[in-house]
């Protein structure tokens, strides 16, 4: 018989019901940890600040440690002298966590990587597990409420499932 | 265990590690604070956090292709870099500007200046414990993003200048809207000086808090509104005028304490001084070219060096570059003013309060990656 | 006019060493002074004295020497002054750390990226680069590298 493997964070009992509760509440209230590394980091700030709000979504509530935050924000380019550090911060995230890379230096390296470059780490998948990914240099702050809404039917399994957002999408509109 | 370093009462010094994750380092700064109780001993910044290799991206890339790291190295005031390389890379090569790309530069950069610091008035504040500035800096921040948008097409890293002008002309809604904001500041400062300049809280928490004297400012190499919070008026936009700052009525102004009310009361009439520039420029804004039509694709660099300074919000910025006549610069060096004026914490920090460190640190205005490159 | 006294000062001190003037003013110095390596302190304590800053340290890797390139302004217009030195492969510069307190960033910087030690400061340890860091990426050997030139090529 297959040995059934328990994911690392997954609950050792489960109860189906409960935790689609669970779930819509936690997407409902999304912490991010505060956490700027450069440029993407001042959108961040923008995004949460007077005219997006992002406590209309339930994500306003920055966090600057990583034991109260739920969801890390990877905002720049990330330095091979801050990457231990990034991780240390993810391990300190208690379950359950998501991670976004915003920017493309956080996906890929970015206008950074090039032939031999020896400062960055290209890609915060390389060190931690990102759910999503926000394109732009820096993207725009509707780029980075686009890119929570999505980690919200991530984390409650489809949009349909997510009955507490009070802002539905357009049908027609990106799914 | 080790050794435990003890003060001469027999209390042990205690090492505090303040970053590199911290909400007000700014982004990715660290400092090693010794303390003794409450107070600060020995002070050690640790950068590099932010270190993504600039110079070295410089010399592999041609003249051209900088630009777009240019707004990225200080991505708060990135129109002030992109318009300082742009300078630097045309009086190399010996290229000219019409007049109307000169007047339309400088009214971004102006705009990007106070941008700059209506950001580090409201996140300055934040940290200090007033929440409300943030969100009344922001807003008014948003509307100068609105501004830059309708030409730059992007709202924190420009690549709006080109070799010989502007990438784009303004047209009459860039200039209303321009005007609009002017005028929505104008009743503004009022309300930013009741709501913090006359805030007794705020006024003791950084009254003779964190001095920098001339000689101490000297000795860093410390630029900007921190230099000219001791009183001294350097400024490179005169000093050195470049463009057409030469042609503007505008004042430096200048603290005299050096401390960090003097520091904050220095860029808030900046501010308000960067609204003057651009009206003038708006009224004498000249029709006509916006790019020079004749910029051969093959720059007529020489070879040797060249060296421009620029006054960037936060102090004398300068592009040194050294040609060996081909498309590429053989080394590209950047100096940034947030280096001397975050150096200067090794001496500013210790002998004060924690508590004070953060009030410190944030009315220096550093950024970090630019300080990393 | 305090350029004007450095350039009398640094005309005594410094009397056999070229002094070249930038008519153009493309190097954004008024005039630049080559002095040997053992003279760099002198230099520096003659600017300190007349009231100058230190706006940078570079350096320039060439194939056959280094070139440390040190800026000096001072907060009147239009006063900038290059004092440069050559520097081979394998010699130590003299550290000016004392002279100007801000100088053990600039030179920590320069050693980090190009593998210049200082002689006299203390504090090496790399500032920009990772603790353990043991390469200088601006050195023209390594990574990716466009040209490698001796420095006559570029200064004729």
């Amino acid at each position: 018989m297959e040995k059934q493997v328990r994911e690392p964070g997954a609950p050792v009992v489960q109860f189906a019901l409960l935790d689609d509760i669970l779930n819509l509440a936690r997407a409902n209230s999304l912490w991010p940890m505060t956490f700027g590394l450069a440029c993407c980091a001042i959108e961040m700030m923008a995004a949460g600040a007077s005219r997006f709000d992002l406590d209309r979504f339930g994500a306003g509530v920055f966090r600057p440690s990583p034991r109260q935050s739920d969801v890390m924000i990877v905002a720049g380019t990330i330095a091979k002298k801050m990457a231990p550090a990034i991780q240390m911060l993810w391990d300190q995230m208690p379950n359950p966590k998501w991670c976004i890379a915003m920017g493309n230096c956080a996906i890929s390296g970015g206008p950074f990587e090039y032939e031999e470059q020896y400062a960055i780490v290209p890609g915060a998948h390389l060190i931690v597990p990102v759910d999503i990914v926000i394109p732009g240099c820096p993207p725009r702050p509707e780029a980075l409420i686009q890119g929570l809404l999505a980690l919200e039917d991530k984390i409650t399994k489809g949009e349909g499932r997510n009955v507490l957002r009070r802002f539905k999408r357009v049908s027609g509109g990106i799914n | 265990m080790d050794e435990l370093v003890k003060n001469e009462a027999g209390d042990r010094i205690y090492t505090l590690n303040l970053g590199p994750q911290h909400p007000s380092t700014h982004g990715v700064l660290r400092i090693l604070l010794d303390l003794d109780g409450e107070y600060i001993v020995k002070a050690d910044p640790v950068i590099g956090y932010g270190h993504r290799g600039h110079e070295k991206m410089g010399e592999n890339r041609l003249y051209r292709q900088f630009f777009p790291n240019t707004s990225r190295i200080d991505y708060l005031a990135g129109l002030l870099y992109n318009h300082g390389f742009v300078l630097t890379v045309e009086k190399f090569a010996g290229i000219k500007v019409p007049e109307r790309a000169k007047y339309i530069r400088v009214i971004a950069s102006e705009l990007n200046r106070i941008s700059s610091h209506l950001l580090w008035f409201g996140t300055y504040l934040l940290d200090i414990g007033g929440i409300t500035p943030f969100l009344y800096a922001f807003d008014d921040r948003e509307q100068i993003l609105d501004i830059l948008d309708t030409i730059t097409g992007s709202r924190l890293t420009y690549s709006y200048c080109r070799l010989g002008g502007v990438a784009r002309d303004v047209d009459s809604k860039f200039i209303d809207m321009t005007r609009a904001f002017l005028k929505r500041m104008s009743s503004r400062w009022a309300d930013y000086e009741a709501l913090v300049s006359k805030n007794v809280i705020f006024i003791h928490r950084t009254r003779d808090v964190g001095v920098i004297d001339e000689e101490l400012a000297r000795q860093y190499g410390v630029t900007g509104p921190n230099l000219r919070a001791c009183g001294v008026a350097f400024d490179v936009r005169r000093s050195e005028p470049y463009e057409v700052y030469d042609r503007f009525d505008f004042e430096i102004p200048t603290g005299s304490r050096g401390d960090a009310l003097d520091r904050y009361d220095v860029r808030f009439r900046e501010m308000q001084q960067s609204c003057r520039i651009i009206e003038q420029a708006l009224d004498h804004l000249p029709e006509g070219e916006i790019l020079t039509p004749k910029v051969p694709q093959k720059l007529p660099v020489p070879k040797g060096e060249v060296y421009f300074a620029f006054e960037s919000p936060r102090g004398l910025t300068a592009y040194y570059m050294v040609g060996d006549g081909s498309q590429t610069p053989y080394r590209c060096h950047i100096r940034v003013p947030s280096f001397g004026n975050l150096n200067v914490l090794n001496e500013v920090l210790p002998g004060t309060l924690v508590a004070d460190a953060i009030a410190i640190l944030g009315s220096i205005d550093v950024v970090i990656p630019e300080i990393d490159r | 006019m305090k350029i004007k006294d450095i350039e009398a000062r640094m005309g005594k001190q410094f009397a056999g060493c070229p002094l070249e003037r930038d008519e153009a003013g493309v190097t954004g110095a008024l005039w630049s002074i080559s002095v040997p390596l053992a003279g760099l302190r002198d230099a520096a304590t003659e600017f300190k004295d007349a009231g100058f800053f230190l706006e940078s340290i570079t350096a320039l890797d060439f194939e056959d020497t280094f070139e440390l390139v040190y800026h000096f302004n001072c907060y009147e217009p239009c006063s900038r002054v290059i004092v440069r030195m050559l520097c081979g492969h394998d010699q130590l510069a003299p550290t000016i750390c004392d002279i100007f307190r801000g100088a053990v960033w600039l030179e920590r910087e320069v050693h980090d990226f190009f593998g210049i030690v200082f002689s006299g400061n203390s504090d090496m340890r790399p500032l920009l680069l990772p603790e353990d860091a043991d390469y200088h990426p601006l050195r023209k050997t390594f990574g990716k590298v466009g040209a490698y030139h001796k420095r006559e090529v570029i200064y004729g």
